[in-house]
């Protein structure tokens, strides 16, 4: 009861956050160059952000569950790499939808994007794996090498930027050389926070439904049912029955 | 401690096996309550099995019983779901087990020949990852009576021709726990005796042999005792 | 090889029919396509070398108690073999249609092992972790398709960077992180995914 009191406070609390990031995007002041479409970055990039952290969470829960073969991390990893296709395909979306405001073109094969994208098919790939293997400790083992080796694909989504100069725009936060207003900056900040409260809910409700589908393998499992073996029965013609 | 006299055989093999009384210590298979479930089918449920040094096990059951798949998990290929199984003394849920591997022959009911190695070809693979001389691999051959055929692409060869081939890799080999799935399919007369010198000849070490069948009149003569495979359980 | 070799020869002699028969269009675009039709077909060999695999041949090594290290190794070693024979052969083709400059081709000597390994590594660890599920043959071509991406970039814009008259290494650094990378995973799960089987 009490979990269930605090879970539903934390819920609240996600969605109050995220109701104040909606203000602050609001109440921005306006871009000059781009108008009122640049408040798709108030979206845009906290989900991509959000995208990189599901899947940070993937590989070091992946290695986190080949270290101590407990099935909760493996739970952790899938649940989250799901949230991370889910934020990839909106941050996807969103880029699109901003592009087509900003450049008149919904894709431009920029580096980022592209990338971005196959990233998202890695993911898939992770998932339709998981999805193949319906024994748990087998899904584990294998899945918990991939989520380790998606973590290759970031390494050319974070740097392509900088080594592939295109149209899209150069790092946001640079350490010493934040290219942006304070008051639009301050309304990022928000909004990575209120999704990041959303991403850390997310996890958790997907992460307690996994441990339900668990329980209930395992439960079944258990159960004294019938062995494949019980299919096969004495032929009817050519015996002495017939 | 148990003693099994081991059956001479005749002239006609080209082996003499001599008879001797072998002791059993630890058991070399040892199965309590041994469960397999395959996604959401169960094959097998509350398995008993203990096989000692020096025995045969003959083990029979219907079509779909579970047989091979028991035969696999014996032989360390397939991971138990439930109960305690140990094989040569090591518990099949550690890692261990692939230690044991090399100790263990299974000849299962296709063959595990590459078609494009000769027959030759493919039993000097096997000697050279065991660490034998690959001169061994020819003398094999000679004892299952494929000699002359040793230059044969192995794919070319017919299937009672490739499990000789595999029963050669079985003699070079000295498994101490052998596995035999349906061991006189494809086999002519004079070579079910080739098996029957095999099995002699792993019981002969101390080791021991668990083979399963259909026909439980041709393989009596090399078992010293069955067990029956039904409801996905067996108690022997 | 001598299949995929000839495919993968007509998929390049197909491209022009596609993007049009202009000379600098298809210099521009030669050597990306080169690694591309390197990775679809020099992969899908790989690949397919562990599905005409049987089970009966797999449980054979497995008991003949060969190290789970090793036999990744080994595997690795013959698929980038292969690899690199096919890319030498079908790079010829390539220069040859889409009249590629060749100049600065000693760092090709290092760009196409690498290229080959890593894409041999990343088939290897696939065939391991999707080969035997439900799906397997299926999984196999989409978990490798976009991991290799790291690797047709770093070749991609290596070979562009030769022909600039300087070579950037740091899509030559790309390319050796990612095979030190899939190969110290390979090495580490062997043992991993062999306890799956």
């Amino acid at each position: 009861m009490k979990s269930t009191r605090r879970s539903a406070w934390l819920d609240i609390a996600a969605i109050v956050v995220v109701l104040g990031a909606l203000v602050f995007a609001m109440l921005s002041p306006k871009v000059e160059s781009q108008g009122d479409s640049a408040r798709m970055l108030f979206v845009h990039v906290p989900t991509i952000w959000l995208a990189y952290l599901a899947f940070a969470v993937t590989f070091a829960a992946s290695i986190t569950y080949l270290a101590t073969r407990s099935l909760r991390w493996d739970l952790i990893a899938g649940s989250s790499a799901e949230i991370g296709v889910v934020f990839t395909t909106i941050a996807i979306i969103g880029g699109m939808i901003w592009g087509k405001a900003t450049w008149n073109v919904y894709w431009t094969w920029d580096a980022r994007l592209t990338l971005t994208a196959i990233m998202l098919f890695v993911y898939i790939g992770y998932l339709a794996l998981r999805r193949s293997i319906p024994e748990p400790e087998a899904r584990a083992r294998r899945s918990s090498v991939l989520g380790i080796l998606g973590l290759v694909q970031l390494i050319p989504v974070h740097f392509s930027v900088t080594w592939w100069r295109t149209l899209h725009q150069t790092n946001t936060f640079r350490p010493r050389d934040i290219q942006m207003d304070g008051p639009i900056l301050a309304a990022l900040l928000v909004s990575v926070a209120a999704f990041t409260v959303v991403y850390a809910r997310l996890l958790r409700y997907r992460y307690e439904l996994a441990q339900l589908h668990l329980a209930q393998y395992e439960a079944a499992a258990a159960t004294e049912g019938p062995v494949a073996g019980d299919a096969v029965s004495a032929p009817t013609i050519g015996t002495s029955g017939a | 401690m148990k003693r099994i006299r081991i059956r001479e055989y005749s002239a006609r093999t080209r082996f003499s096996v001599d008879s001797r009384a072998v002791s059993g210590s630890d058991p070399i298979v040892e199965f309590e309550g041994v469960a397999v479930r395959v996604g959401a089918a169960t094959i097998l449920r509350d398995v008993h099995l203990t096989v000692n040094p020096g025995e045969s096990l003959g083990l029979f059951g219907a079509n779909g019983a579970g047989k091979t798949t028991l035969l696999r998990v014996i032989a360390t290929l397939l991971r138990p779901s439930g109960g305690t199984a140990r094989v040569l003394g090591v518990d099949l849920s550690s890692p261990d087990r692939f230690d044991i591997r090399p100790r263990l022959g299974l000849i299962g009911h296709k063959p595990a020949l590459y078609p494009e190695l000769s027959l030759l070809g493919n039993l000097e693979f096997s000697a050279r990852i065991a660490g034998i001389p690959t001169s061994a691999a020819h003398a094999a051959l000679d004892a299952v009576g494929l000699g002359r055929a040793a230059d044969r692409p192995a794919g070319a060869a017919s299937h009672g021709m490739q499990r000789r081939v595999e029963f050669a890799r079985e003699v070079l080999l000295e498994p101490e726990l052998l596995l035999l799935d349906e061991p006189h399919s494809a086999l002519d007369p004079s070579a079910i005796e080739l098996v029957e010198h095999i099995v002699a000849g792993v019981l002969a070490r101390a080791g021991a042999v668990v083979l399963v069948s259909h026909d439980v009149d041709r393989v009596a003569p090399m078992v010293t005792r069955t067990a029956e495979l039904a409801g996905g359980t067996v108690d022997g | 090889m001598w299949v995929t070799i000839p495919f993968g020869a007509i998929a390049l002699l197909l491209v022009p029919l596609a993007v049009g028969i202009n000379q600098d269009v298809l210099q521009q675009i030669g050597t990306g396509m080169l690694f591309v039709v390197v990775m679809l077909f020099g992969v899908l060999t790989s690949i397919r070398r562990t599905n005409i695999e049987t089970p009966e041949q797999r449980d054979a090594i497995a008991l003949l108690g060969i190290d789970p290290v090793a036999e990744f190794t080994g595997r690795v070693m013959a698929s980038a073999a292969l690899l690199l024979v096919f890319e030498i052969v079908i790079g010829v083709v390539a220069v040859a249609l889409y009249g590629l400059d060749i100049s600065g081709w000693e760092w090709m000597l290092v760009v196409m092992p690498l290229a080959a390994i890593g894409l041999a590594e990343l088939g290897t660890l696939s065939a391991s972790i999707a080969g035997s599920a439900q799906a397997g043959p299926a999984l196999v071509p989409l978990l490798v398709t976009p991991l290799a991406v790291p690797l047709l970039l770093g070749a991609t814009q290596t070979v562009k960077t030769i022909g600039g008259g300087g070579v950037n290494l740091s899509w030559l650094v790309l390319m050796v992180i990612v095979v030190l990378v899939l190969a110290i995973v390979g090495v580490l799960t062997a043992r991993p995914l062999q306890e799956t089987r």
